[in-house]
C-alpha cells in the first residue's frame, strides 16, 4: 500500500524565486506540484524538483541538510512567513497537511543586504561566523580546564542559558525583522555567556566585539517588532535582546 | 576475492598499540612520542576535512597548539555538521553519582557492547579521556543539564546499568559542537585557523606516498581548488546514506573517504551499521530521509502488533488478547528495553510476517496507553512531552490518543577507514577521526558514545599523536605545482565532466533510492550468503546504468547540487560493493552484523570468536576490480569473551 | 575608538539615546497636559497658570532643554531609520509578517515626521503667535483654535498621533534601556499603555470640550 509515485491528491501551484547567480535579477516562476499531506514540505520540493529533471530543466537550488529542524540549514520565506505559517517550525518540520489542495503558495529565499542570494533560494549567512567569531565562545585551551564541578551554576541560569544556547543560527530572525536586524541572533550568544560564570572574564569584551561586527556586517537596527521571537524556530525569546542592550550599556560604562 | 593473510595478520596492518598494563599504555605512549617544539609547529599546515565534533575539535585544538590549520567543511557554516543532531547525551566515567562507575567499567561495557570485535586498547583510551571532555565542554560554556545544587546531572541510557550519560535536553550534540565551534572560531578570529566553507574535499593528493594535500570542489563556484600541508585529517563522518534512507543528515556522505580509500587507504568492517529501533516510519516513496525518536521511549512505552496477520482494524479497536507484545513475550526480563539490534531485528522479523501497521505495513505500534493510565498523563508529558510533540508533527497523529508507529532505521556506521592506535590510516600523513574511522565501537556502538569518540579524537588524541607523522618523518616542501597535485585535480575534473556528460534520463536521486533499497534489502538488519552474492550482482548492475543513464542538469561553474548529490552517490555505488564483500566475508554474526545463518535457536547473534575475532581491511585494487582482504587479528586481555544474553 | 563615541555610533547605543529622550519626552507631556487640563476650571485657571509658568525664570532653560531633546529624538530617529529603510534593499514580494509587529510599531517612521509638522504648527499657534502681539489672552487663543474645525481637526488628529506613537515607544524603551523581564514584560506594556491612553484622554478631551461644549 506504499504510495507509488509521491504523487498524492493535493495540487498546488507553487510561484518559486529564481536567481541564477549573485546580484543576477531574479523572477518568480509558476509550477504545478502534486502532493500529498504527510510529506514534508521539503519533500514536496523534492517532488518538484524530480519532475523539473524529468522535463530537462534545471531543479530549484535550495538549502537544507539534517531536516530534523536542528542544523538550521533551511531558509525558505513562505508566503511573507519565514519557515512558513507554524511557529516554533523549521521548514523542513513543516508537513503539508497545513496546506489545502489548490492553494497557491510563494516561496521566497531570506531578504537581507546581509544575506546576499546565491543562487535560487539558496543565501549566504557567513556574516552570522562572523559576528560568532568576534567574541562567541570562551576563551579555553583545550586541556586547561578545571574539573567540571569546581564551575557550579545555579539550575535557573543553566536554563536560561541553555534556552539561548539553542539558536540553530538559521537566520530566520533577520528574515523576519523588517529592519533585517540580527539582535536575536547575537543576543541569544551573548545571552548565554552573560548567564555562566564561565563567560564572565570576557564579559564587556564579548559584547562589545560581537554588536561592533555585528553593525558592520549591514544588518538593520532593532525596533523591538518582536517578529524575530515569532519566526524562531526555537522559540527563543527577545528577552535576550534587553539583557543584551544591557550588557552593551554596562560594557561601554565599564571598559575603556 | 582475496585474503591476503594468514589468520595471524597482514604485514601492512600495524596497529601501533603500546605494550604494558592496558590502564598504562596511552600514558607511556604519549611518553614515548617524539614531541613537536612549539617554536617549529607554525610551520606544518594542518588540513582538516569536516567540521563536526571531531574535524571542529582537532582544528581548534591544534591551532592553539600553534599548527597552521586550514578547515573544509561543504556546509555554509561548520556550525551545521550533522553531529549537531545527536540527542542523547555523551558519556563520561566521572562516577558523578557515586554508582560504582569508573574507567575501567566504561571500557568493559564498551567492548562488550561492540561484541568483541573492537581493539581494547583504543577503547581503553577513550574511556580515560572521556573525563577530560567533560571538563573541557563545561569550561567552554556548554549548558549540561544541573541539577538545583547547581552540579551536573546525568541519567542512565541505552540499558547502561550506572548514570554516566551528561546531557543538554535533547540536544546534547547541538551543544557540543557549538562548544567546539566556538572554539574554532576563537583560533579563526586568532588567524590560525583558515576556513573554507561550502568546499568538497574530491580526492587527496599524495606525494612520495604521503598525504600531502586534497583538491577540493567549490561549491559555490564549480572551481576546483589544490590545497597542500604537512598532513590531512578526514573527520568527515559515516557512510549511513549508502541506504538512502538514514537518519543522517541529506549530505552525510562517504566521498572524501572513499577517494582516500582509492589513494590507498583501507577501508575497515564497513558491514558494521547500527539500526536504531525507534525511528518514524516512512510514510510513502518520496520519503528523503527517517528522523529518529529518542530510545528512552522505550522506557515507558510497549512494543506491540497484532497477533494476526492482515489485521487492519486500527489499534484502538484490537482487543488486548489479540495484540502481540512480542518483546516481552520473548524476552521476558529485558522486555522493551532490550539492546538496539534486537529491538530492530525483531520488528523487522513481525513486520517480515505480515503483521507490520500503518499504510506501508513496515511500522510497529509503541504504546503509551498503559503508561498514561499508570502515571497519568501529565507525568508522560513531562518525560516525554517534546517528543510527541515532534511525532506529531510530522505525522498528523497524536500519541496521547493513539499508540505510536515506529520503525529501525540506519542511524550510525561503525565501519569506516582502518586506522591505527595513532589514528593514521594506512596512508602516512593521512589521519581519521570520528565515525570516519573504525577504531572504537566494534561491531556496534552503545548509546551516547559516538559524542564521546568524536570528541577525544579531536580534543585529545590527534593532538598528541599527530607528532608520530610530524617529528617522526622527513617532509620535504611540496607546493601545489608539484605534478601529483595537477593529476589529482585532473582525476576530480573529469569524473565531473562524466557525471554531466552522461546526460541520461534518471535523476541522481531516484538511483540513489534504488541502491538504498538494494543495501537495505540485503545488508540491512539480516544478512545471508545469498542474498549478498546477489545483492553484490544487482549494485553492478546498478553502477553500470547509473553511468549510462543518470541525468545531471545545470551548470558545473555555479552551485549545482545535482552534479553534488551525483559524485556523491557514484561514490556510494562503488562503496556498496566493499560493504557487501565484507559482510559476505564476515560468515558470523556479531552486533550490528546479523547473519541469518549463524544465530543461536532463540534467534540471536552467534558469534564465531575462533575465524572472525579480527578487524577485516580492504584494499583498493582499481574501479570494478575485488577488492583485498587485510586482517588485524583482535586479542581480548582484559575483557574476556562472552555470549550476550538478554533472556 | 572614543567609548563615548563608539557607544553612540552603535546601534545599540543610538536606540538607548532614543529611549531616553523618547522616555523623557513622554515625562514632558505628563506635565504638559496636567496644566492643560486646568481649562476645565475656566480660562481664568488656565491663565494664571501660564502665567506662574512663565514668571519662572528657568524657563528659557527648560526650553531650550525641551528643544534639545526633541533635536536629538529627531536626529537620531532620522539616521536609524535611514539604515533601516537601506538594509534589505531588495525586498519580499509577498508582504512579510508573522503577526507580532502592530500599526503603532510599523508606522514609527511616519508618525514621528507628522509629529514633528504638527509640533512646529502647535509652536506657531501658541508661542510664536503671542509674541507677535501687544496682548493676548492664551485661554481664548486657545478656545479659537480649537472651535475653528481646521484647528480642532488638527489637534485631535495630532493626539492620536501621539497615542499611536506612544503605544509602541513605551515599551520599546525599556526593552531598549533593557528593562525587560518575561515576569515583568506585561506589566511594562500595560503601563505604557495606560499612560498613552491618559495622555490621549488628557489631551484629547480638550478639543472636544471646546468644539462640542464651549
Amino acid at each position: 500500500m506504499i504510495q507509488k509515485t509521491g504523487h498524492g491528491d493535493m495540487k498546488l501551484t507553487l510561484e518559486v524565486w529564481r536567481q541564477a547567480a549573485p546580484g543576477a535579477p531574479g523572477k518568480f516562476e509558476t509550477y504545478e506540484v502534486d502532493a500529498n499531506e504527510h510529506m514534508s514540505f521539503l519533500e514536496m520540493l523534492d517532488v518538484l524538483n524530480q519532475q523539473l529533471v524529468e522535463r530537462g530543466e534545471e531543479p530549484v537550488v535550495f538549502e537544507h541538510d539534517c531536516r530534523e529542524g536542528i542544523c538550521g540549514s533551511c531558509n525558505l520565506t513562505i508566503d511573507g512567513k519565514p519557515h512558513g505559517p507554524r511557529e516554533r517550525t523549521t521548514v523542513c518540520q513543516l508537513h503539508m497537511r497545513e496546506y489545502r489542495s489548490g492553494d497557491r503558495i510563494r516561496i521566497e529565499p531570506w531578504r537581507a543586504n546581509a544575506f546576499p542570494i546565491v543562487k535560487d533560494l539558496m543565501v549566504d549567512r557567513s556574516a552570522f561566523d562572523r559576528i560568532q567569531q568576534a567574541g562567541g565562545y570562551v576563551s579555553v585551551n583545550t586541556g586547561a580546564a578545571p574539573d567540571a564541578h569546581a564551575i557550579p551554576v545555579a539550575k535557573q541560569n543553566a536554563d536560561m542559558a541553555f534556552d539561548a544556547a539553542q539558536c540553530i543560527g538559521c537566520g530566520a530572525c533577520v528574515a523576519a525583522c523588517p529592519n533585517a536586524s540580527a539582535m536575536l541572533f547575537t543576543s541569544a550568544k551573548v545571552s548565554q555567556f552573560t548567564l555562566l560564570p564561565q563567560g564572565q572574564p570576557e564579559r564587556e569584551r564579548r559584547v562589545l566585539a560581537m554588536v561592533e561586527t555585528m553593525d558592520e556586517e549591514g544588518f538593520g537596527n532593532c525596533s523591538n517588532h518582536y517578529e524575530c521571537e515569532a519566526a524562531c524556530p526555537k522559540a527563543i525569546s527577545v528577552t535576550n535582546i534587553a539583557r543584551m542592550n544591557r550588557e552593551y550599556a554596562r560594557a561601554s560604562l565599564k571598559r575603556r | 576475492m582475496t585474503i591476503a593473510d594468514s589468520p595471524a595478520g597482514s604485514a601492512r596492518l600495524d596497529s601501533k598499540v603500546p605494550s604494558g598494563p592496558m590502564s598504562e599504555r596511552w600514558s607511556k605512549h604519549k611518553f614515548d612520542l617524539k614531541l613537536v617544539n612549539p617554536a617549529n609547529r607554525r610551520k606544518f599546515d594542518v588540513i582538516v576535512v569536516g567540521t563536526g565534533l571531531a574535524g571542529a575539535s582537532a582544528a581548534a585544538t591544534l591551532a592553539e597548539m600553534g599548527y597552521k590549520v586550514k578547515a573544509f567543511c561543504t556546509h555554509d557554516s561548520p556550525r551545521r555538521a550533522h553531529s549537531i543532531a545527536a540527542q542523547g547525551g555523551i558519556n563520561a566515567a566521572k562516577n558523578y553519582k557515586g554508582d560504582g562507575d569508573s574507567v575501567h567499567r566504561l571500557f568493559y561495557d564498551t567492548v562488550k557492547g561492540g561484541d568483541y570485535r573492537s581493539r581494547e586498547s583504543n577503547v581503553h583510551r577513550l574511556a580515560e579521556v572521556s573525563v577530560d571532555i567533560i571538563d573541557q565542554c563545561v569550561a567552554q560554556g556548554v549548558p549540561f543539564a544541573r541539577e538545583y545544587g547547581g552540579l551536573l546531572d546525568n541519567r542512565s541510557f541505552g540499558g547502561a546499568q550506572v548514570a554516566r550519560t551528561f546531557y543538554a535536553r535533547g540536544q546534547t550534540g547541538q551543544q557540543l559542537l557549538l562548544g567546539a565551534y566556538g572554539a574554532m572560531n576563537r583560533m579563526i578570529e586568532a588567524g590560525r585557523i583558515e576556513m573554507h566553507t561550502r568546499r568538497e574535499m574530491v580526492d587527496l593528493v599524495k606525494v612520495d606516498g604521503i598525504a600531502r594535500g586534497i583538491i577540493t570542489r567549490n561549491l559555490s563556484n564549480g572551481e576546483y581548488e589544490r590545497h597542500s600541508a604537512h598532513t590531512v585529517l578526514l573527520c568527515t563522518g559515516g557512510y549511513g546514506n549508502v541506504f538512502y534512507l538514514s537518519t543522517n543528515a541529506k549530505n552525510s556522505n562517504v566521498t572524501a573517504a572513499w577517494r582516500a580509500h582509492k589513494r590507498g587507504a583501507f577501508m575497515a568492517n564497513p558491514c558494521y551499521t547500527q539500526i536504531h529501533p525507534t525511528c518514524i516510519p516512512r510514510s510513502g516513496d518520496y520519503q528523503s530521509k527517517l528522523t529518529l525518536m529518542s530510545e528512552s521511549l522505550r522506557n515507558d512505552g510497549r512494543v506491540w502488533v497484532p497477533a494476526t496477520k492482515g489485521d487492519q482494524r486500527p489499534a484502538q479497536d484490537i482487543p488486548e488478547a489479540e495484540r502481540d507484545y512480542y518483546l516481552e513475550r520473548k524476552y521476558p526480563s529485558f522486555g522493551n528495553l532490550v539492546p538496539r539490534d534486537v529491538a530492530s531485528r525483531n520488528a523487522k522479523t513481525v513486520c517480515d510476517d505480515g503483521r507490520g501497521v500503518g499504510p506501508t505495513g513496515e511500522a510497529v505500534y509503541l504504546d503509551f496507553g498503559d503508561a498514561i493510565r499508570r502515571d497519568g498523563r501529565a507525568a508522560i508529558e513531562a518525560r516525554y512531552g517534546n517528543l510527541f510533540e515532534m511525532y506529531e508533527r510530522i505525522t498528523g497523529d497524536n500519541p496521547y490518543e493513539v499508540p505510536m508507529r515506529i520503525y529501525p532505521a540506519v542511524h550510525y556506521t561503525m565501519g569506516g577507514l582502518w586506522v591505527d592506535y595513532n589514528l593514521e590510516s594506512t596512508v602516512p600523513g593521512l589521519f581519521v577521526l570520528g565515525e570516519a574511522n573504525f577504531s572504537d565501537h566494534g561491531a556496534n556502538r552503545l548509546g551516547a558514545s559516538a559524542l564521546m569518540q568524536g570528541l577525544a579524537d579531536g580534543y585529545f588524541v590527534i593532538p598528541a599523536t599527530i607528532a608520530s607523522h610530524l617529528a617522526g618523518r622527513v617532509l620535504e616542501d611540496v607546493n601545489t605545482e608539484h605534478d601529483a597535485f595537477a593529476e589529482a585535480e585532473a582525476n576530480a575534473r573529469g569524473r565531473a565532466e562524466a557525471l554531466m556528460a552522461v546526460n541520461g534520463t534518471r535523476s541522481v536521486d531516484s538511483m540513489h533510492r534504488e541502491l538504498g533499497n538494494i543495501v537495505w534489502n540485503y545488508c540491512g538488519m539480516e544478512r545471508t550468503a545469498e542474498g549478498l552474492t546477489e545483492g553484490i550482482a544487482k549494485i553492478r548492475d546498478l553502477r553500470a546504468q547509473f553511468w549510462e543513464d543518470v541525468r545531471v542538469l545545470g551548470d558545473p561553474n555555479t552551485v549545482n547540487q545535482d552534479l553534488e548529490k551525483a559524485g556523491r552517490v557514484a561514490d556510494f555505488m562503488e562503496f556498496a560493493e566493499v560493504m557487501f564483500h565484507d559482510g559476505l566475508t564476515r560468515d558470523e554474526s556479531c552486533g550490528g552484523h546479523f547473519r541469518a545463518e549463524h544465530q543461536t535457536e532463540e534467534g540471536e547473534a552467534k558469534r564465531d570468536d575462533e575465524h572472525f575475532a579480527h578487524a577485516a581491511a580492504w584494499e583498493f585494487q582499481g574501479e570494478g576490480e575485488l577488492p583485498v582482504e587485510h586482517r588485524e587479528p583482535l586479542s581480548f586481555e582484559e575483557v574476556k569473551l562472552t555470549t550476550r544474553s538478554y533472556k | 575608538m572614543n567609548p563615548f563615541v563608539r557607544f553612540l555610533t552603535s546601534s545599540i547605543g543610538r536606540k538607548y539615546v532614543m529611549a531616553v529622550t523618547g522616555l523623557s519626552l513622554t515625562l514632558f507631556l505628563l506635565v504638559h497636559m496636567a496644566g492643560n487640563l486646568t481649562i476645565y476650571a475656566g480660562n481664568q485657571a488656565f491663565n494664571d497658570y501660564a502665567d506662574l509658568l512663565e514668571s519662572n525664570p528657568l524657563l528659557p532653560l527648560a526650553e531650550a532643554g525641551l528643544a534639545g531633546l526633541f533635536l536629538v529624538h529627531v536626529a537620531f530617529a532620522v539616521g536609524l531609520i535611514a539604515r533601516n529603510k537601506t538594509s534589505r534593499e531588495e525586498g519580499y514580494k509577498a508582504e512579510l509578517g508573522m503577526g507580532r509587529k502592530t500599526v503603532a510599531s510599523t508606522t514609527m517612521w511616519v508618525t514621528g515626521p507628522l509629529l514633528l509638522v504638527f509640533l512646529l504648527i502647535h509652536i506657531w499657534d501658541f508661542r510664536i503667535a503671542k509674541e507677535l502681539v501687544e496682548e493676548y489672552d492664551l485661554a481664548e487663543m486657545v478656545v479659537e483654535r480649537l472651535k475653528s474645525p481646521i484647528g480642532f481637526g488638527i489637534y485631535v488628529t495630532a493626539i492620536a498621533l501621539v497615542g499611536l506613537h506612544m503605544w509602541h515607544a513605551f515599551q520599546s524603551a525599556f526593552q531598549t534601556l533593557g528593562v525587560a523581564h518575561p515576569r515583568y514584560r506585561a506589566l511594562i506594556t500595560h503601563t505604557g499603555r495606560l499612560i498613552t491612553a491618559l495622555l490621549v484622554a488628557g489631551f484629547g478631551g480638550i478639543p472636544f470640550y471646546l468644539f462640542f461644549l464651549g
